[in-house]
């Protein structure tokens, strides 16, 4: 059946689920795809491939490393090849996030109000006091229209038995939606017709429903409301991102110092006096946004800031004090909040969690480590994490050491066989892990989530780590409609 | 519109009109380098873009085009270089890159990646340098066209015309300068060439200046033609009229006593030009003139800060 040289040579691997083959046969929500690119000389293929990179490059789709003086242009590397979602499947995996939103946001109101979860014992409250993501600021504060997660970029993870797990649920500042966007724009120029031939569900209205949300939060009750869109600046990783959410919906990108609080209400300086500001979604950690409050030495953020959020004069997405539900200690206990606030079974499946702080899962732990993931519980981008398969006993050593001092800090979970897919490196096809990240948006309306998000590649061989910051790539991801297989 | 972006799309245009202006200004003296080799020295271009350099580097170096021409165009070292100059003013688009239109962006990037590496750079070191100062100028050119083409004339259509307007009387103001002392170092039957030539050229301006004046080269015209000529885009005439027309737009977006401010320097410093008597026959008062034109625009720029860009 397969006689393309470049599919032959694909070899699946044992124990991993593969989204494209199966026992040497294609996937159904595969087979257009590979009819329409299986012709293809090879060199096509290696054509593509240029273009894509030289369409990255000329776009500006860059993130900038600083070394020795000089901006170093690099592209988020991209592989042609699409994973591709049947429509059933995402529509399990909508509801599994949508349930899970609603259940963390519930949450996050609760812990920062009445704290009901705790009275009734169901999660300890030390492990919540303990968190260093938890703001007492928070307490009592409230927010528009009860709204905490505005965005959420959930990591989903395709075990061996062919199920979606979470990995992680992102409410703080997730990052990388503007290479969702550009991924399915440069995918439409790669393979001309085949987006809507395959009846493809569009991501472009991400822009439209986040813009949407924002105003949605204005209180002013005027007709054209100030929205702005905070970023650190240019040098952060992240800029273009910044820049590119803030072009897409004609909205302001400032900086800190473009914004200054006068009376508990935010204005942004403009060539004709000042501005009042009405909703910031800011890409500045907690920690950063107000160095009356916070850190005292950030320059990042705006003195005054969070009293005027606290009195209600100005909208902030996401909302402060979001760290707590994404602590990856807590985590273990979504699927109790999911049954304790909404009275429902939880629709996704969760990695199973073991707390260090529990001194019999520690032990467990350690005797078993070469079997596990230990991860630090408020770490992200994939440092602080160590995989037990490939550590040495010098790295285990280090954080068994690590693990006694601070347990609170660390959780460990068995390894989780990541899905793999063929990707175009090198000019022949080869397995590599990967990851999927849709992006929610919860507004007053409802929760919205683009069909697709942001599949991540671990480029490296065998790697189980698809984060950018170690080497991780990024794949467009494509959600079938309802008629199609 | 944000201060912060006013000030960085500002100096955007300031860069790439200085880089536009000072390619020019090198492209000419190459020229003119190939014409008179035995006597040619690159000394005035490297006071101007050769950054901090002592009298005994520029000594070593004037008489050496190809070091020069590395240093002035594409050393990363030299903060004045026209690769620097490119690289703020795109380091500035990125930083406004939703006030900007994609095209605009897209032309400033690949005119930054052509300049760092590739074929140009490699022509003006090994091949012919005329050509690589060409390409170049060419994507200067290229950035005007998408200015001009797909910007909408909001604020930052005005603060980008303002910024390329302002550097762009610097400029004259400097080159006409530095020029005019070559100029009246020669003995005066020897003044028509070839110095006023290049002193044209250097300003893009051969092509009116020939028609205008039926080939005849000689100083009053040629000053003539600099400070007062209103077709000529870089005399200094043209540039403050059209750098007064673009402020009177932004009248709407101005807090009114910002407006007035700026409108009286502006407005003062056209009129001083429009009336001055300097000649080519004094130099001593027409270097003063342009040193006191010079100060005028800076006091412009200064004033344009304070009270639109946020600077205090």
């Amino acid at each position: 059946m397969i006689e393309n040289s470049l599919l032959t040579a694909y070899q699946e691997q044992p124990n991993i689920w593969d989204e494209m083959f199966h026992q040497n046969s294609i996937r159904p929500e595969y087979r257009n795809f590979v009819s329409a690119i299986e012709n293809l000389p090879n060199t096509e293929l290696a054509r593509k491939d240029e273009l894509a990179r030289k369409l990255f490059m000329s776009q500006g789709v860059t993130f900038t490393v600083y070394s020795s003086g000089e901006g170093i242009e690099k592209i988020f590397p991209f592989d042609i090849i699409p994973r591709i979602i049947q429509h059933a499947e995402w529509l399990h995996i909508e509801a599994g996030i949508k349930q899970r939103l609603k259940a963390l946001n519930l949450f996050l109101k609760d812990i920062y109000h009445e704290q009901f979860i705790l009275k009734d014992g169901l999660i300890p409250a030390a492990l919540i006091y303990s968190c260093p993501q938890f703001l007492r600021e928070m307490m009592n504060v409230n927010v528009p229209h009860d709204i905490y997660t505005h965005i959420a970029g959930v990591d989903l993870i395709r075990n061996s038995d062919g199920e979606f797990y979470v990995l992680e649920d992102n409410l703080r500042t997730p990052s990388g939606v503007s290479y969702m966007l550009e991924n399915r724009s440069i995918t439409s120029r790669l393979y001309p017709d085949l987006l809507p031939k395959n009846q493809v569900q569009p991501v472009r209205k991400y822009p439209e429903l986040l813009f949407r949300n924002l105003m949605d939060l204005a209180d002013r009750h005027i007709s054209a409301p100030t929205v702005v869109l905070l970023s650190p600046g240019i040098y952060n990783s992240a800029y273009y991102e910044h820049a590119t959410l803030a072009r897409l919906m004609g909205i302001e990108l400032v900086q800190g110092s473009d914004l200054v609080v006068n009376n508990h209400y935010v204005f942004m300086k403009t060539t004709k006096g000042l501005k009042q500001v009405d909703v910031i979604y800011r890409r500045v950690d907690d920690e950063f946004l107000d160095p009356l409050v916070f850190r005292p030495d950030s320059a990042l953020g705006v003195p005054g800031m969070y009293a005027a959020y606290r009195k209600g004069n100005v909208a902030i997405v996401n909302a402060m004090g979001n760290g707590v539900a994404d602590d990856k200690a807590v985590y273990c206990y979504v699927p109790e909040m999911i049954r304790y606030y909404l009275n429902e079974e939880p629709i996704l499946k969760t990695v199973p969690t073991y707390q260090m702080s529990d001194p019999d899962l520690r032990k467990m732990a350690f005797e078993r480590m070469d079997k596990m993931v230990i991860k630090k519980t408020n770490e992200s981008g994939g440092y602080g994490m160590l995989i037990g398969s490939s550590a040495t006993e010098q790295q285990m050593q280090e954080f068994r050491e690590a693990i006694t001092q601070d347990p609170r800090s660390f959780i460990a979970q068995p390894i989780i066989s990541l899905s793999s897919t063929p990707c175009y490196l090198n000019g022949v096809l080869q397995p590599r892990r990967v990851d999927l990240r849709p992006y929610a948006l919860y507004g007053p309306r409802g929760i919205d989530i683009v069909p697709g998000g942001l599949t991540r590649v671990a480029l490296q061989e065998g790697s189980l780590v698809v984060n950018s910051s170690q080497g991780g790539g990024s794949k467009d991801t494509w959600v079938l409609g309802p008629d199609t297989h | 519109m944000l201060s912060r972006v006013a000030d960085t799309i500002y100096w955007l245009a300031r860069y790439m009109d200085r880089t536009q202006a000072m390619l020019q200004v090198i492209r000419t003296h190459y020229q003119a380098s190939q014409d008179s080799p035995s006597e040619f020295s690159w000394r005035s271009l490297l006071y101007s873009y050769g950054g901090s350099l002592t009298l005994e580097e520029v000594g070593a170096m004037e008489r050496d085009t190809p070091r020069v021409l590395e240093r002035i165009i594409l050393d990363k070292d030299n903060p004045t270089s026209a690769y620097n100059s490119v690289l703020q003013a795109r380091e500035n688009a990125r930083a406004v890159q939703d006030h900007i239109t994609q095209e605009v962006w897209h032309c400033l990037n690949s005119f930054y990646h052509a300049i760092r590496e590739g074929e140009i750079p490699e022509q003006i070191r090994f091949g012919d340098p005329l050509s690589g100062i060409d390409a170049l100028m060419r994507h200067g050119l290229v950035f005007i066209g998408a200015v001009q083409n797909t910007m909408p004339r909001d604020e930052s259509y005005g603060y980008l015309n303002l910024g390329k307007l302002l550097e762009r009387a610097l400029q004259t103001t400097d080159t006409l300068r530095v020029q005019w002392l070559n100029v009246a170092a020669q003995p005066l039957p020897e003044r028509e060439v070839p110095q006023l030539r290049y002193l044209v050229h250097s300003m893009s301006g051969q092509e009116l200046y020939l028609k205008t004046y039926r080939g005849n080269f000689n100083p009053d015209s040629v000053l003539q033609f600099v400070l007062h000529n209103a077709y000529f885009t870089h005399s200094l005439h043209s540039c403050l009229n059209r750098l007064s027309w673009y402020f009177e737009r932004l009248k709407s977006d101005s807090l009114p006593e910002s407006h007035q401010k700026l409108e009286f320097l502006i407005g003062r410093l056209a009129n001083q030009v429009k009336y001055t008597d300097a000649s080519a026959r004094n130099p001593q008062q027409l270097n003063e003139f342009l040193l006191d034109t010079r100060k005028e625009l800076l006091n412009i720029a200064v004033a344009l800060g304070k009270n639109y860009l946020g600077k205090s």
